[in-house]
């Protein structure tokens, strides 16, 4: 199965609600939320893309809409790669974590670092910056070099400072 | 040494008891295993056959309750920071620290909203070595200066 | 009073799992990764493992600096294998450009991305034995390791983070004193890997603690989404180098191991094989080597010869152009990845016309495979995590960026 028959099987069983291209050597697929989990589980039934290789979030402030989510999935059977790409407005969208385990992961870590919500997540908690951390880091305003929430707080009563 | 410590003046008798215990001191150091990042693969490297540490006197240790030395090789992030600071209180007198490294030393080319800049934010360092990473040579030379460093100290002696 | 004693102490003796914490300093977790475990007497009932000790911030680093300026922090994520990341994140940048590499490039890119996977997996047995008690194959695989940094430093000048591919080819060419060295370093490789065969593979010792330890079926590696030598120990058969293949290495002529049990061993197996491969594609690379040019001349990417800088005002105010500012790739996203030694190791970059990336996504190959540790290890008891922790060959400052 080539790119040309995932274009037919997908685009005839969702019509209107998938864009392809396929620009700088990689194929993707635009999708509308409401629409996305199915187109997937759809590529994950029919298509054999057993693999889910990754995540991505980008903010965009400027835009209504305000983050891009694209998954990258992979077919090992057809050796083929495809990125499904959503525009959400709110920070809510739907997990895959009942797709593939290795959601579990990877949301978490878009979550923790750009905010985005994953609604069904077993264990959606930060996993990169620590517990008591506020903010998103790679939303676009917040600061590269943000150290003020070092001295916020003293979690093992140390007694330490930072003044850089 | 405890309550006889910095009491007495120079004679043959003190110096060659400092003597003695500088020597031992010097001799074996052992520092305790706290290595994070790139750096860690060097120390690892001088560690191991070709630049020998164990002719120095330097065996690794895991536990810091029974170390000299710390030697911080890599970057120190914020949710880390803690960490080495309560791995230096376990350390029993007398200690040392060795910054290795430039993410150490200041923080190197990680600028940024997680990293801590320069180790000696949290702990006394006696030592900095740069180099990103630094050659094993510059770990050896930083180990030797220190051992010259515990040569000239007073412990008796006031 | 007292029947509500005794009543207390039952309800104590049922919940019976122990908590401990395997924390971030500690002598053989590779790196600072702290595991949460749950225990029940001595077997392992949970595992969670608690990273992000060494974030660094590297993605938001990238949309502060141009292309060029990003490629010494890609070394820093794998720091074993630093050229292989050097060459993925290339690989997505030229992907905007569709530049053409000169032939001697690819070559020497080949060469150099397969030298880092040996000394990858050379530390990884090196460690991986060390946790066990084998200290002196730590030493030998040490030693192995001080030839190939020494090729590296004839090479590039630095032993670890080099930092020597570039967008469109190499930074210079490699003089002839590497190649006289890597003929002979390949030449005495397999004796070496040998010789941790003879210690290692039907050691009574090494078997009883790997041999179905850590079991990982087909069905769970694809689902967890690891790569790498783990899903070849699974037996899922797919290379990056053979199935999608970037470069030139449709051009040679290797196999990809493979092993069905999907323990410890196996994946101990599959790595020392590709040792084996890595040497065998060194060799053809090395026979076929070609001269010429390392650098592409696209003037989108790179910068003018010195003659022409030293010459033409076009070639200095664009030569210029690019060191400060920085070149201007398209609008629009793309994704580039290599078989790093670890697994898949993927840049995805969303570019909005600007010098600088808007978006950099590091796809780590050890962040994904820490997934899977939970499912690995349940069921085993406590010396047993170390056994499993080592052959997922994780490392840190991926996983943690």
């Amino acid at each position: 199965m080539n790119f040309e028959d995932i274009k037919k099987k997908v685009g005839a069983e969702f019509p209107e609600d998938v864009f392809f291209s396929e620009k700088h050597g990689c194929r993707f697929l635009d999708t509308k939320p409401y629409a996305f989990k199915k187109v997937l589980s759809f590529l994950k039934d029919e298509c054999d893309f057993e693999y889910l290789v990754d995540v991505v979030a980008a903010h965009w402030p400027k835009r209504k809409e305000k983050f891009d989510v694209i998954y990258n999935v992979f077919s090992i059977t057809n050796k083929i790669r495809v990125f499904v790409r959503i525009k959400i407005e709110s920070d809510a969208i739907e997990t895959v974590t009942d797709l593939w385990k290795s959601a579990l992961f990877l949301e978490r870590e878009q979550y923790d670092l750009v905010g985005v919500r994953f609604e069904g997540h077993p264990d959606l908690r930060r996993i990169l910056m620590p517990e008591y951390f506020e903010g998103n880091p790679l939303k676009k305003d917040y600061p590269l070099k943000g150290r003020k929430w070092f001295n916020e707080t003293d979690e093992q009563q140390l007694g330490i400072s930072f003044s850089k | 040494m405890g309550v006889m410590e910095h009491k007495f003046s120079d004679n043959i008798l003190t110096t060659s008891v400092d003597g003695l215990v500088n020597w031992a001191r010097r001799s074996s150091l052992w520092p305790v295993t706290f290595g994070l990042a790139c750096c860690a693969i060097e120390m690892m490297a001088v560690g191991a056959a070709k630049y020998d540490l164990d002719r120095l006197g330097v065996i690794f240790r895991a536990t810091p309750r029974q170390s000299d030395v710390m030697i911080v090789a890599g970057t120190v992030s914020r949710k880390m920071a803690p960490v080495l600071r309560k791995v230096y209180n376990q350390m029993p007198e007398p200690k040392w620290v060795i910054a290795m490294g430039s993410c150490a030393t200041s923080g190197g080319i990680f600028d940024t909203y997680a990293t801590v800049q320069g180790v000696d934010e949290i702990v006394p360092v006696d030592f900095y070595i740069p180099g990103c990473p630094p050659r094993p040579e510059s770990l050896l030379d930083a180990i030797v200066a220190l051992q010259q460093q515990i040569k000239t100290e007073k412990i008796l002696r006031k | 009073m007292q029947n509500t004693d005794v009543k207390n102490r039952e309800q104590e003796q049922i919940s019976e799992l122990i908590t401990i914490n395997m924390g971030p300093q500690h002598p053989s977790t590779h790196g600072v990764l702290r595991l949460v475990v749950d225990l029940d007497g001595e077997t392992i009932a949970d595992v969670r493992p608690d990273v992000g000790y060494l974030h660094r911030g590297v993605e938001k680093l990238a949309e502060n600096r141009t292309y060029h300026q990003f490629i010494p922090l890609t070394d820093r994520l794998d720091y074993l294998s630093s050229l292989s990341n050097n060459l993925g994140y290339c690989l997505a940048v030229e992907k905007f450009f569709d530049v053409k590499i000169p032939e001697r490039a690819e070559y020497l890119r080949v060469i150099l991305a397969e030298l880092a996977r040996i000394a990858s997996h050379l530390v990884w047995i090196a460690t991986h034995a060390l946790d066990m008690g084998a200290m002196t194959v730590f030493i030998y695989a040490f030693r192995e390791r001080e030839y190939v940094l020494d090729l590296f430093e004839i090479a590039t000048g630095q032993r670890m983070t080099s930092s020597w591919m570039r967008v469109g080819g190499m930074r210079d060419d490699l003089p002839e004193e590497f190649f006289k060295r890597l003929g002979k370093f390949i030449s005495i490789l397999d004796e070496r890997v040998d010789s941790y065969e003879r210690l290692l593979t039907k050691n009574r010792i090494w078997l009883k603690r790997t041999k179905g330890i850590g079991y990982l079926s087909r069905e769970d590696a694809l689902s967890y989404g690891v790569s790498g030598p783990i899903m070849r120990g699974s037996g899922v058969d797919f290379d990056l180098r053979r199935d999608e293949p970037y470069g030139i290495y449709d051009r040679f002529d290797f196999e990809v191991p493979v092993q069905e049990e999907g323990d410890v061993y196996a994946r101990y197996l599959v790595r020392l094989k590709e040792i084996r491969e890595s040497k065998k594609i060194i060799k053809q690379a090395l026979e076929g080597l070609p001269e010429g040019p390392v650098m592409t001349d696209d003037p989108r990417v790179a910068y003018p010869s010195h003659e022409e800088v030293y010459e033409k005002m076009e070639a200095l105010i664009r030569r210029f152009y690019i060191v400060s500012k920085g070149f201007k790739p398209p609008k629009g996203h793309t994704y580039g990845s290599v078989e790093a030694p670890k697994g898949e190791l993927g840049f995805y970059i969303i570019s909005d016309g600007d010098a600088k990336p808007y978006r950099l996504k590091i796809r780590a190959p050890s962040f994904v495979n820490l997934g899977a540790l939970p499912e690995m290890s349940r069921g085993h008891m406590l010396a047993d995590l170390v056994s499993v922790i080592g052959s997922v060959d994780i490392i840190l400052g991926e996983i943690d960026r």
